[in-house]
């Protein structure tokens, strides 16, 4: 068994796609039309494109009950995944210049830095550089 | 401050407040991060910041939850996978990232991965001629 994909719940499929491949730098890797404007969307890391793939998934719009989770998770400031980066500050400036929000600056906590921001999609993710 | 930087900050006070131990652990890592190509043990390590060995395992593990054999190990199966994809023969890979003998390992990196180095390097290669061979036909693997 090994671990392919995980998802991530998106409002908009679209725009989700733009923000991950424009602001952060995936690339898409899978799009089939699943029908009802759905799409079966995955993204991967760029210097990892045979590595395990994001499933930017439609299911706030679908599931009623994924639409409260996500909201809750957001309103409580908790990130639904996390990324890894090298240079945290560095990726942090870059996303600042493209006009990503951040909700936590890159903060030391013990033998890790992170910082959290908007997805614009929904949820809030976190980027995570060891020390 | 919402409901996640309140638990970061409660996590904070009650498991990072001791900056000593986390330098030094932070010290450790970085080293073999820097060296992790060379003859490393916890001898070594233990050097590297002043402490005992035992107490810098269990420093080690605490805070990044895997002992330094165990992270110096991973950073050498990462670092293989590295070479092994740039064409890199597998025996010069194994000496290349700090081990000692291909065969061990061979038998370390199938543990890891689930195949060997030399299946690992032969699944690269297909897969990027697979990649060209795409290109070649206007159809790009990553669309």
């Amino acid at each position: 068994m090994k671990v392919t994909v995980t998802g991530i719940p998106v409002k908009d499929q679209d725009k989700a796609l733009e923000f991950y491949t424009g602001k952060l730098g995936f690339i898409k890797k899978i799009d089939v039309p699943l029908g009802g404007g759905n799409h079966w969307l995955t993204v991967v890391a760029k210097e990892e494109q045979d590595g395990p793939e994001v499933l930017l998934e439609p299911s706030p719009n679908n599931f009623e009950p994924a639409k409260i989770y996500q909201q809750a998770l957001f309103d409580a400031g908790i990130p639904y995944t996390q990324f890894s980066v090298d240079d945290l500050q560095q990726e942090y400036d870059r996303l600042l210049n493209l006009g990503v929000a951040f909700s936590l600056k890159p903060t030391v906590m013990g033998t890790v830095k992170l910082a959290v921001f908007n997805d614009t999609c929904g949820n809030n993710i976190q980027l995570v550089q060891m020390l | 401050m919402n409901f996640y930087q309140t638990e970061m900050n409660r996590i904070k006070r009650t498991c990072y407040s001791n900056k000593e131990q986390i330098g030094t652990v932070v010290g450790v890592r970085n080293f073999i991060e820097d060296n992790f190509e060379k003859q490393l043990n916890l001898s070594l390590l233990s050097r590297v910041n002043y402490t005992s060995k035992f107490h810098l395992m269990r420093l080690f593990k605490k805070y990044y939850g895997l002992t330094p054999k165990q992270y110096l190990i991973n950073k050498r199966i990462a670092a293989s996978k590295y070479h092994l994809k740039k064409g890199m023969p597998v025996a010069e890979t194994c000496y290349a990232v700090g081990f000692e003998s291909p065969c061990s390992f061979s038998t370390l990196f199938k543990s890891k991965t689930g195949i060997t180095p030399a299946e690992f390097k032969k699944k690269q290669l297909l897969q990027s001629e697979c990649k060209v061979g795409a290109g070649t036909l206007g159809t790009h693997p990553k669309n």
